[in-house]
């Protein structure tokens, strides 16, 4: 008796883990691919690109990109059939559209169910990359893991990419030429985010395979889908002050900028300055504007161009092998 | 009843052991489960790099600003990362641990052969050092995983693969499939339990420069220095030295770099094989006892051994055998070509027998001295019998300046021994030159084209055209003048007609090529060099006489095609340009000899000496005040100097 109990207990504990093999799973997935085809082919801009379809009536999630920009978009569906594609709406902040075609009982990703997962997730990318695929084909698939969940613009000006939120970097090559708008999925074949556009991280001049997590993008997907959508403009929401603060303001002299990145290293305090008072040092080696890194003395300038002159700023320096924080503001004479 | 009880739990178990035997599907999810498990397990170890300051390109590559990782290695504050993570040499570095709090760090030394950087963060708190995997459970085919702390310092950054081999790169790396790229670079491979494998670098087996490897990042050719070389330098590393690969000093006879036995064509002066006493023809047989049958199993023995180390080495000589203990080293002193002060006779009479012939003598040189004189034939030297031309330049090449050299000459009939102390080469060319005169002026059989000759490289855009002199005709050997064009693309006809009848004279084949798109891009580099292949085939090449001559931005192509196509180029001379550096070492197996014409307008004092430094002869006209081509007298000792390339 007992033992019986046991083994349902142990039953119960084994059943989660059991999901369908992967041989089945893609099939699954690959039917709500659909291959977009509309502006471009010249130059070395492919003309093409990928989308899921995210309702049985026709609904297609893809990226917002020049593929887009025309009057004529052609859907071709896994079974070849081609539609006309009305965009419906674009958000440039999320880089997403949405696209309608005019069809009925199509096979869909499910876009509520899409979860938010961790590093290491074991991943597919469905797209049509290079545009191998073709009619009736099915898209292609690749394998992964998602390397880490991330901001792109964790540096200012590091990536090119309006997306803002926490996006998926993966481990495959899956950002390639016609990749965009393709299916990031997990091995259950679930929905977990659209492959973006090819990207170079500037950071360290690699190419970067990212994927846009749907939870960061249901809400828009769903307004658009309901018509309820309103076009928001597409400006830069960290804009800079309109009073930015300077170094002159802070009393902060720094080394002439000679070389690409010359070392942000104090050259002089001025007498009776914010810095003065903090005991900031001539040869002091600022390393951080409010936690962010200023390799250059380029980098300090433009970081204390985000602040507000009217805001406090906390500047790390490097002094003997030893890091010093220290607040400043601006002296109140900056301040009309 | 307990039977029956014991029947139940027994069978309860079989199918516990049925259920946990997991189907394909359950693996997937436990395999995943393990990724993120080792992963957060060796984390707390895994440091960002950020950099201050510093350059903003290495090697013409622009250098990432962005972090870069590191791996603790101790917990008084050591940290192994990848060299390529410093090559921008920044002012300042920063740490930045899992924990979220930063500190500065120092380089402490830096392992050139591995290419490791040793960094010492000053903390005051413990930190924490992951488990290491033994060494000996590495299969190719287990999963590794990569480590990296450069998107976000508050996270790793994690990518999956197999061990795909062991033992790479010589014997420094292990190999894996996991994207590898600067994201990683400097932090941690490990097993699917959490354990530390090795640190991830770029690297490459055919080179050893800083950014070598960088290319193949995320290809699925990754590797990582495996931990337990990385601890067994750690020592020297920590005490501040610098390591470097070792070098034995031998030059290796070309072929097969995997079938053919070792044999030294040379061994380079105070070198640890010349002090050992190693010759020339010497077989390199075994290393510390182990059998040597290739030059691919001898690098394997070398290159991952860092200089300072000694090692046994048994070469052959003859029939006998020879076992020297040496000590390798880091440097060797720059190849200087050794000179007797002679010009050799390019071809062989009919029925002449073996040596090589005297066609001039260099005033005031060693062979002057010694009274050598022209028409002389040499015989022997230093014990060695001289066959011909080809020969006697591979036997020359590591003889040592100052040191007495027995020669032997045949002189109307008779035998005369001398005895010569080789000098520096000269710089300056000879004010007057007899032409070289043929022993044979027969046409011969399948005598390849003369005159115009066409030539066309496929799938390129860039224009040949080739004048070759009648003489051709004969097969005896012609040197190559490339011709190559500045800022202006001339017309090559009126290149041609100048330079026709001075070909003749000096039995050269002009080769005029035009960039394929206006300026000279990579691809007519390709071309050009694939033109001088194709070229030697159809044609007699004097190897020693191939020379690329170029102006402006044609003399920075005759540089890079120099630096490049080594065993091809034996001469550079260059016309209004800068001189390129660094440029790559001299060597006796593919000497290279530099004519530098230059005016005031450019200043490339810095460029001659580097050249100079690095023991290249270098022939200089000083132009004047402004920029512009060859006068006639330029020309013709231009002329003259292409003629003295085959000097002994």
């Amino acid at each position: 008796m007992r033992s019986v109990v046991t083994l349902v207990v142990l039953l119960a504990l084994v059943t989660p883990l059991t999901a369908a093999p992967l041989t089945s799973v893609i099939p699954q997935v690959q039917p709500k691919q659909v291959k977009i085809y509309g502006a471009g082919g010249y130059r070395g801009l492919e003309a093409y690109q990928s989308g899921s379809l995210i309702s049985a009536t026709g609904h297609v999630l893809t990226v917002w990109s020049y593929v887009l920009d025309t009057d004529f978009i052609t859907v071709t569906l896994h079974d070849g059939r081609k539609f006309e594609g009305k965009l419906l709406a674009a958000d440039p902040r999320l880089d997403i559209a949405v696209l309608k075609i005019e069809a009925q009982n199509l096979p869909h990703f499910e876009l509520a169910k899409a979860p938010l997962v961790e590093a290491g997730t074991r991943v597919l990318a469905f797209s049509n990359l290079y545009g191998v695929a073709t009619g009736d084909e099915p898209v292609s698939v690749q394998r992964g893991v998602i390397s880490v969940r991330s901001r792109l613009h964790a540096r200012r000006g590091v990536y090119e990419t309006p997306f803002k939120g926490q996006a998926y970097i993966l481990d495959a090559m899956t950002n390639n030429p016609g990749a965009a708008g393709g299916a990031l999925t997990d091995y259950d074949g679930r929905l977990l985010g659209i492959l973006g556009k090819e990207l170079r991280n500037s950071q360290n001049n690699t190419w970067l395979n990212y994927a846009i997590p749907i939870p960061e993008a249901a809400k828009t997907i769903e307004d658009i889908v309901a018509g309820k959508y309103v076009n928001v403009p597409t400006e830069d929401v960290a804009s800079k002050p309109k009073q930015p603060l300077s170094l002159e303001l802070l009393g902060i002299q720094l080394v002439p900028d000679v070389l690409p990145r010359t070392p942000p290293y104090i050259d002089r305090i001025m007498p009776g300055s914010p810095a003065a008072s903090t005991g900031l040092r001539p040869d002091d080696l600022v390393l951080f504007i409010n936690g962010r890194l200023t390799a250059a003395c380029a980098t300090v300038r433009t970081e204390l161009e985000y602040i507000d002159r009217i805001d406090p700023v906390s500047v790390t320096v490097l002094r003997n092998q030893e890091l010093i924080d220290v607040q400043l503001r601006a002296s109140a004479d900056a301040n009309p | 009843m307990r039977l029956g009880l014991w029947l139940l739990i027994s069978l309860s178990i079989d199918l516990l052991a049925i259920l946990c035997a997991p189907a394909a599907d359950d693996l997937e999810q436990l395999e995943q489960r393990a990724f993120t498990a080792a992963a957060a397990r060796v984390a707390p170890s895994v440091v960002s790099i950020e950099t201050v300051g510093g350059l903003e390109t290495v090697n013409k590559m622009l250098v990432g600003q962005g972090a870069t990782t590191g791996l603790i290695v101790s917990s008084d504050g050591y940290i192994i990362s990848s060299a390529f993570n410093f090559i921008q040499k920044p002012t300042s570095i920063l740490v930045g641990f899992a924990d979220g709090t930063r500190a500065p760090a120092k380089i402490v030394a830096t392992d050139r052969s591995r290419m490791l950087v040793l960094l010492k963060a000053a903390v005051e708190e413990k930190l924490v050092v992951a488990e290491n995997a033994p060494e000996a459970e590495l299969k190719v085919g287990q999963w590794s995983i990569a480590l990296g702390r450069t998107f976000d310092s508050a996270q790793i950054n994690v990518s999956v693969g197999v061990v795909s081999a062991i033992g790479r790169v010589w014997g420094k790396a292990v190999q894996t499939d996991a994207k590898i790229s600067p994201s990683n670079y400097g932090g941690p491979l490990v097993d699917v339990r959490g354990r530390v494998v090795g640190v991830l670098v770029p690297m490459s087996p055919q080179s050893t420069a800083e950014v070598a490897g960088v290319e193949w990042y995320d290809s699925g050719i990754g590797f990582a220095v495996p931990m337990s070389q990385v601890l067994a330098s750690f020592e020297r590393l920590k005490s501040g030295q610098d390591l470097y690969p070792g070098i034995l000093g031998v030059v290796l006879k070309q072929g097969d770099m995997f079938a053919d036995l070792v044999e030294c064509s040379g061994v380079r002066p105070n070198s640890p094989a010349y002090k050992s006493g190693f010759k020339r023809g010497d077989k390199i047989v075994a290393v510390n006892g182990r059998e040597i049958a290739s030059r691919a199993q001898l690098s394997r023995e070398i290159n991952r051994r860092y200089a300072g180390e000694s090692l046994k080495v048994t070469v052959a000589r003859g029939e006998q055998k020879l076992e020297r203990e040496l000590q390798l080293i880091d440097k060797l002193e720059p190849y200087e070509r050794p000179f007797l002060g002679i010009l050799p006779q390019r071809d062989r009479g009919k029925g002449e027998p073996a040596g090589v012939v005297v066609r001039y003598v260099y005033a005031d040189s060693p062979a002057a001295k010694a009274g050598v004189q022209i028409g002389d034939r040499l015989v022997n030297v230093a014990g060695e019998a001289v066959t011909d031309r080809a020969a006697l330049t591979s036997q020359l090449a590591d003889v040592v300046i100052g040191e007495k050299l027995a020669v032997e000459v045949s002189r109307a009939g008779k035998s005369v021994k001398l005895e010569l102390i080789p000098s520096r080469e000269p710089a300056e060319v000879p004010a007057e030159l007899p032409l070289a005169k043929a022993a044979n002026t027969d046409k011969a059989e399948n005598s390849p084209a003369t005159g115009d000759v066409p030539l066309k490289i496929a799938e390129h855009a860039t224009q040949f055209t080739v004048y070759a002199p009648a003489t051709c005709e004969t097969r005896r050997p012609h040197g190559v003048l490339l011709w190559l064009h500045g800022t202006e693309r001339p017309q090559s006809e009126n290149i041609v007609n100048v330079w026709k009848p001075l070909c003749d004279q000096y039995e050269l084949i002009l080769v005029v090529p035009l960039a394929g798109q206006g300026q000279w891009q990579p691809a007519d580099a390709e071309a050009i060099s694939k033109a001088l292949e194709s070229l030697q085939k159809s044609h007699p090449i004097d190897p020693a006489r191939i020379v690329a001559h170029g102006l402006q931005s044609g003399a920075i192509l005759a540089q890079r095609l120099a630096a490049t196509q080594r065993e091809l180029i034996r001469g550079v001379a260059i016309v209004q340009s800068q001189i390129l550096a660094p440029f790559p070492e001299n060597d006796p197996a593919t000497p290279l000899s530099w004519l530098v014409a230059h005016s005031k307008a450019i200043d490339i004092a810095t460029g001659l000496d580097a050249l100079r430094k690095a023991k290249y002869t270098v022939t200089t006209q000083s132009q004047g005040e402004k920029a512009r081509y060859f006068v006639d007298a330029e020309r013709n000792e231009f002329l003259r100097w292409i003629d003295t390339l085959d000097r002994l």
